[in-house]
């Protein structure tokens, strides 16, 4: 069973297509087409809410207020008005994110999933990134199980770009945390370990190339 | 030129013109009497029982300062008495040796000799010197001047004759014609003077008559202070007043014509007043109806995003053209929001809600709108943030529709295989870049800096789609104005359009983020 989302829209057809897509993409949508308070039971299941402002009955900005006052479940607000008031007040309030009206819903599903994804634990020595397996301590990485030799430097990219999973990190930052600060046509030289360490962790697609911006550890796997 | 010293110099202006005719009207005045009181004078002396006969007598000898007469006879012939006749001529007519005295020393004696004149208290001219001519301007005396000019040809027309503009000087002399027309005597040259000093005819002689006048001036200049104070005190009232939007009232003292100004102001500060507040209200009115309409046209058109993305998803054939219809609804969605950003910004004085605003977060946003139909038109978007957040105060809004318009740019003006990339950096120090590249088509150079002017298309932009006002860079532009935030335009080494934002972050708590307590 999925996690539970509870969706309060009173637009009928805009509130229909979110739990739509949301259970398409794994989650257990609740739908409320009224504005009213979040019982405290109501929100100890829940994993997210989605929250629209103009709302018949209570306003959202009030629910919001009432349920910060009880619970620290993640709360995204649904923005119609380019206002920035609302959604100044909505983040003072406790909301964790915004989004404006109009969206497109694989947008929403990645702006959901991008709330409920649990960052990696990185008090831990031992990363895991899709297929990789990575262990700080010892210095030893795992393609599926399988042990791949790594070069200093290569470990090294390996970790800063498992630092941030899935996010583009740029040539300069990763030159930094590889080969160490200030040196000559470093982003040149990190291409060349790039290159050989996309060799040795072959067949898998873990290093994508950024365009304009650097690398990137895939965290799905490549399709 | 200020009131009170323009007031002075008119005072001024007109006080010396008008002590000057006076003067100089004075001046003719007392000509005139001095030629009158000769002239009554010399017909007096003649026409005295002996006086014509004294000077038929001898006329080479008469002639020169006489001594006082009898004064002239009264207006009804008073009948010669024996008593006149028997008179003693006293000084008819000068003695040779007398002539001759230096003139002073003559008057003074004659001074002496003579009676005290009449003292009504008035300072007098010197006496009197009477010379007789013929009908032809001679004179037998050769002492006589000669007698030419104006005075000659003015006796030739009337009874008594003087010199025009006489009153320049205190000389005085005229010819007067005697009643009996012939002889040796006929016309007699009298010369005097006028009375010395240089008032007295109409002005009073001493020049007490000054004191009223400088009075007058003291007291204009008095009475002007409290009115120019008044009126000072008045524009000071609305000037600020009208420095706070007339919504303070002009202050309103006395009931004169300065009150009656301060109540003019009053009055039209009350009616500044409330065009300004309909003007607002109508602003107010249209943005409030902005804004609803905003939010109603937004709720609409997520829906049609959701059934075009769900056609799309089911679609085996047309996906071309729900791509790009897809785009097109995209596309009003950004004009939408332009719009009502256009409509903040746009006001005499924009609104700006600046709060710390987590631009890493903002960008993430940015990409999380465009990305799907990035991918739908085969743009690959990416963006690279910093590991540690970067704030900057804006207002979120507006800020994150600059940065959202520069990247619809670079993926609209864009095509399937192409790359648009937003790289968030810390750069030195204390700022941020936050820079947007692409590798589409790109601008001239040539055209880089008119990217931002509102209404302006590259025409390569042109040709290729229609792009509504050409508002987005134009916003994009103002609200990093409106920020203090730096708006560059740059062709990367391989083509395309590369934007870069930049300014000075935020150090504080960000408002827009409760991230951290809830992970």
């Amino acid at each position: 069973m999925g996690e539970r989302v509870l969706v309060i829209e009173d637009d009928r057809e805009l509130g229909r297509q979110i739990v739509l897509h949301l259970r398409r993409a794994g989650y257990e949508p609740t739908w409320w087409t009224e504005g009213r308070a979040i019982a405290a039971e109501e929100a100890a299941g829940l994993a997210l809410v989605i929250l629209d402002l103009m709302l018949p009955g209570t306003h959202g900005l009030d629910i919001l207020r009432e349920l910060r006052a009880r619970a620290d479940v993640p709360v995204l607000v649904l923005s119609a008005r380019a206002d920035t008031m609302d959604k100044v007040g909505a983040l003072k309030l406790g909301a964790d994110d915004y989004m404006t009206k109009p969206f497109w819903p694989e947008e929403l599903v990645e702006r959901v999933r991008a709330r409920l994804r649990r960052p990696a634990l990185q008090r831990s020595d031992t990363l895991t990134v899709g297929p990789l397996t990575i262990d700080r301590a010892g210095r030893t990485v795992q393609v599926r199980g399988r042990a791949v030799e790594l070069t200093r430097v290569e470990f090294d990219f390996l970790v800063a770009l498992a630092r941030r999973p899935g996010a583009a990190v740029t040539r300069s930052w990763l030159a930094e945390q590889a080969l160490g600060p200030e040196r000559e046509g470093s982003e040149r030289t990190l291409d060349v370990h790039a290159s050989r360490l996309r060799k040795k962790l072959a067949p898998e697609e873990c290093i994508e190339t950024v365009w304009g911006i650097g690398y990137r550890l895939r965290v799905e796997p490549s399709p | 030129m200020k009131l009170r010293l323009r007031l002075a110099l008119t005072t001024i202006a007109v006080t010396i013109p008008m002590v000057v005719g006076l003067v100089l009207f004075d001046a003719v005045a007392r000509h005139r009497a001095a030629e009158e009181a000769l002239a009554g004078y010399t017909l007096a002396r003649m026409q005295e029982p002996g006086g014509r006969d004294r000077c038929e007598a001898d006329p080479s000898r008469w002639g020169g300062e006489l001594g006082p007469g009898r004064g002239p006879p009264p207006e009804h012939a008073r009948p010669r008495s024996a008593e006149d006749d028997e008179r003693p001529p006293d000084g008819g007519g000068p003695t040779d040796a007398e002539a001759r005295r230096p003139p002073g020393h003559g008057e003074r004696e004659a001074e002496a000799r003579r009676p005290p004149p009449p003292d009504d208290g008035r300072p007098r001219g010197r006496p009197a010197v009477l010379y007789a001519y013929d009908l032809q301007l001679r004179s037998a005396n050769p002492a006589a001047p000669t007698i030419g000019g104006p005075l000659a040809a003015a006796i030739a027309t009337s009874e008594v004759a003087t010199w025009p503009r006489a009153w320049v000087g205190a000389e005085v002399e005229i010819l007067v014609r005697m009643p009996w027309q012939s002889g040796p005597c006929a016309l007699v040259l009298a010369q005097g003077s006028t009375v010395p000093g240089w008032l007295g005819a109409v002005l009073p002689p001493t020049r007490i008559w000054l004191a009223p006048l400088v009075a007058l001036f003291a007291a204009v200049l008095l009475a002007l202070g409290p009115i120019v104070g008044r009126i000072r005190r008045l524009t000071e009232a609305v000037r600020r007043s009208a420095s706070a939007s007339y919504a303070s009232p002009v202050p309103v003292d006395g009931d004169d014509e300065i009150g009656e100004l301060a109540r003019a102001f009053d009055a039209a500060g009350r009616e500044v007043r409330a065009q300004l507040a309909a003007k607002d209200r109508r602003e107010l009115a249209l943005r409030e109806f902005l804004a609803n309409t905003t939010h109603d046209v937004m709720i609409p058109l997520t829906v049609l995003q959701g059934h075009l993305s769900e056609l799309l998803a089911g679609a085996e054939q047309g996906r071309g053209a729900l791509v790009a219809a897809m785009a097109e609804a995209h596309y009003i969605a950004a004009i939408v929001h332009n719009l009502a950003v256009m409509a903040k910004i746009d006001a005499e004085v924009p609104r700006l809600h600046r709060e710390p605003v987590a631009l890493d977060e903002l960008v993430e946003r940015v990409l999380a709108r465009h990305r799907p139909i990035a991918r739908r038109l085969g743009v690959e978007l990416d963006g690279g943030v910093p590991e540690a957040p970067v704030r900057v105060a804006a207002d979120v809004t507006l800020l994150e529709q600059a940065v959202s318009n520069v990247v619809y740019n670079a993926i609209r003006h864009n095509r399937a295989g192409g790359h648009a990339a937003v790289l968030l950096e810390h750069v030195a120090g204390d700022r941020f870049r936050l820079r947007v590249v692409d590798d589409g088509p790109g601008v001239p150079p040539a055209e880089l800096a008119r990217l931002a002017e509102r209404g302006f298309r590259s025409d390569a932009a042109r040709t290729r789609t229609p792009d509504g006002q050409g508002l987005g860079l134009h916003i994009a532009a103002r609200v990093a104005a409106l920020h203090g935030i730096g708006l560059a335009f740059a062709t990367p080494p391989g083509g395309g359009l590369q934007v870069d934002f930049t300014g000075v972050c935020h150090f504080g708590e960000a408002a827009d983020s409760t991230q951290e307590a809830h992970l």
